[in-house]
């Protein structure tokens, strides 16, 4: 349905770490909506309700965006300067995760208005462990800053049980 | 998570509620990060604290601000706004921490660059979970803006 | 005219006449006194005669008249225009029309456009009782007016004690919710510090203390959310029940997971209505067919059909049933009709669904044998021509003063 909510908009170029984000967060139950984009114009048009996302509207922004910082066509920073310098957007949370170390990445993100900054960890295992604590806190922990009214019914799992306790 | 570029294990708690503060202790009790609390009861006492004023010429500056809405002499939102336009201090995370779930405290924080939002459960179970969460994320994998100073 | 010293004077007494102020519009002087004095008769008369408008308007306001008595025919004027006088300065004063012949057409038109009565000047002794009768309707009218406005003070005041009382419980369960949550997290948390550490009773007390605080916590959310029924939601809009069902249908995951449950549902309408309180309706009736399951995995439906000027909705499961004594109950407030180890729940979730449905103007009931599932039905009016059909007391109000319902922390992906 268009006007579903998504609660993830992955914007990754590679196939292998897509695979990995969405097989960790559909294992653990966390996100019922992901949509992926392959590079940084498509992830705006998404955000910005234009081109092929056209009949989206901003009233239903995705829950967070995992941003990687290395992308085709326009590059991760410039994806998240955009996002946050338009009063529509800026308040969608935005993760950076990427594999860059350099502190120059990281400062300039930061300034930009990043929410948080992440290390793609290389190993399998790190890498689902690290989707699932992003997961349970940016959709669980997290209050999105647009409240659907619908939303505010849902009270089925206590946080605790989810965690396994 | 590499030694260096993660958040300084320093955090500072801002509410009004004794109450509040001491079970966020309490959740972070033998906190395997080894998390330095401090706390202040006002938005004033916070940007002193921030900034190094008055008692707090030597403390250090906060890996993360875990900060309430309702605070006396300025609340949570003025304090939320002085630290984001501030160079020196908005690169440091702030998640508000509110039993506040009005929708336009929580857009407005956002506005005003708050990185996360979280509500203060009402019991104690989901509390813990939540300060551990808390902390698991932001202590633990987080990578933190290069500190200037 | 005396009575004085005999007993039977009193039957012999001449009646005290009632006072009559009259306003009469003839130029005839004779006429004139000749309405006078069949007036006389009866009254104790204070008149003013007047022949044009000027003179009728003053005489209006300085005599202060109960009736008026009209020629028809004048040289400077119509007798009938006094009626639009009257009705221009807003005066209930009742006038009779004195006249010549005027033949029955014209009679019958003069009543038509708002003459009490009419009298010929050949037949006065009439007039009195005319004077009598126009006066009785006039003071019924007035008791039948007053009447209505009582009514409708009633009728505001009653909307204004229901709002203060709506605000009291909703502020009262609001502001109780933050000293709970010091009693819930502080009784907890000294069940987990000192467990095994205080006497053997200590541990027993302390979770008493934290699992009624537990309990009220929920008791004053639900409180919460019912009395809110009035005052939050969507605003009115066109809602697809469909896409409504849907959405349920993603909040019940988990429940419809563990339970192995499904839900269908016919093909529903699109109406005008509240998008969050019907989400709400559809949740807990499809989360009680889940809830209240017997030994099969559950199997919901949800049909629609119109039925004169409502569409009516059933909820249908294969459920533990309901038996015919309990019907009544399980709208109320807080009845439950199983023990809290049995079924968890407070019992509030039907009784939200009959406020938000009566709010929207329609009914709910329920069809049900015990061990052979239950059928909710509810009506809720047309409205899909494009028009509200029912107005939601507050209207437009958003939660623009209110925080949102439920508890957002563990909301489930």
């Amino acid at each position: 349905m268009k006007d579903a909510q998504v609660d993830i908009l992955l914007v990754d170029d590679s196939q292998e770490d897509v695979d990995l984000t969405l097989h960790a967060l559909r294992a653990e139950h966390l996100a019922n909506s992901i949509f992926v984009a392959r590079d940084g114009e498509e992830a705006l048009d998404f955000l910005f309700c234009r081109g092929p996302h056209g009949e989206r509207s901003f009233e239903l922004p995705p829950k967070i965006v995992l941003l990687d910082l290395k992308l085709p066509k326009l590059d991760g920073l410039q994806v998240l300067k955009e996002i946050k310098s338009d009063a529509r957007t800026k308040t969608i949370p935005v993760v950076m995760m990427t594999s860059s170390k350099e502190e120059r990445d990281r400062f300039l993100s930061y300034d930009l208005g990043v929410n948080s900054y992440l290390q793609k960890p290389v190993d399998f295992d790190e890498f689902r462990k690290v989707v699932k604590l992003l997961g349970m806190y940016w959709l669980m922990v997290n209050q999105p800053p647009v409240n659907h009214a619908a939303d505010n019914l849902k009270n089925e799992t206590p946080l605790a049980a989810k965690q396994g306790k | 998570m590499s030694v260096g570029i993660g958040i300084h294990p320093e955090l500072l708690i801002v509410d009004d509620n004794p109450a509040d503060i001491v079970l966020a202790r309490e959740a972070l009790s033998g906190s395997k990060y080894s998390v330095q609390i401090s706390s202040v009861e006002d938005g004033e006492e916070a940007l002193a604290f921030l900034n190094h004023r008055e008692q707090y010429l030597n403390t250090m500056r906060p890996g993360l601000v875990l900060l309430d809405l309702n605070l006396p002499k300025k609340d949570g939102k003025a304090v939320l706004a002085a630290m984001k336009t501030d160079p020196e201090l908005r690169c440091i995370p702030v998640i508000v921490f509110s039993t506040s779930k009005l929708g336009r405290d929580i857009a407005r924080s956002y506005e005003l660059g708050a990185n996360c939002y979280v509500s203060k459960p009402g019991n104690l179970i989901d509390f813990f979970s939540a300060i551990k969460l808390i902390e698991e994320f932001w202590f633990g994998l987080v990578i933190a803006p290069p500190r200037g100073e | 005219m005396s009575s004085a010293g005999t007993k039977l004077g009193a039957l012999d007494a001449p009646k005290a006449k009632a006072k009559l102020r009259a306003l009469l519009v003839e130029d005839n002087q004779l006429d004139a006194q000749l309405v006078l004095r069949a007036l006389r008769q009866d009254f104790e008369v204070s008149a003013l005669v007047v022949q044009d408008e000027a003179a009728f308007k003053l005489a209006l306001h300085t005599h202060n008249p109960e009736i008026v008595l009209a020629d028809y025919n004048l040289p400077n004027w119509k007798g009938m225009e006094a009626l639009n006088v009257l009705k221009r300065e807003g005066m209930d004063v009742p006038l009779i029309l004195v006249s010549g012949a005027l033949g029955d057409v014209t009679a019958v038109e003069c009543i038509k456009r708002g003459a009490t009565d009419y009298v010929l000047k050949d037949t006065l002794a009439r007039l009195p009782e005319s004077i009598r009768r126009a006066l009785h309707e006039r003071r019924e009218r007035l008791l039948r007016r007053q009447a209505e406005e009582d009514l409708a003070r009633k009728v505001d005041e009653l909307a204004r004690s229901n709002a203060d009382l709506e605000q009291f419980a909703y502020v009262a369960s609001h502001d109780l919710q933050e000293p709970l949550r010091m009693v819930t997290a502080y009784t907890q948390l000294l069940g987990e510090r000192y467990r095994g550490k205080l006497d053997e009773n200590a541990d027993k007390f302390i979770g008493y203390a934290s699992e009624g605080a537990l309990r009220m916590q929920v008791l004053i959310q639900d409180l919460l959310a019912f009395s809110r029924v009035g005052r939050n939601g969507s605003g009115l809009a066109k809602v697809d029940c469909n896409a409504v069902i849907e959405e349920v249908r993603q909040t019940l995951t988990s429940s419809m997971q563990e339970s192995g449950a499904t839900l269908t549902h016919g093909d529903l309408p699109t109406l005008w209505g509240d998008r969050t309180q019907l989400t709400q309706l559809f949740q807990n009736l499809i989360g009680n067919a889940i809830k209240f399951r017997g030994k099969d995995a559950p199997v919901v439906s949800v049909q629609a059909e119109k039925s004169g000027q409502h569409w009516q909705f059933a909820v249908s499961d294969n459920g533990i049933g309901i038996a015919a004594e309990h019907m009544e109950n399980i709208f109320v407030v807080f009845q439950r009709l199983h023990a809290r180890t049995e079924y968890p729940g407070n019992g509030i979730g039907l009784a939200i669904c009959k406020r938000i449905i009566e709010r929207q103007g329609g009914k709910i009931w329920v069809e049900s044998q015990p061990e052979r599932g239950s059928t909710f039905k509810f009506t809720l009016p047309l409205g899909d021509s494009g028009e509200p059909a029912a107005q939601a007391r507050d209207g437009e109000k958003h939660e623009s003063s209110e925080p949102a319902l439920g508890e957002k922390v563990g909301a489930p992906a």
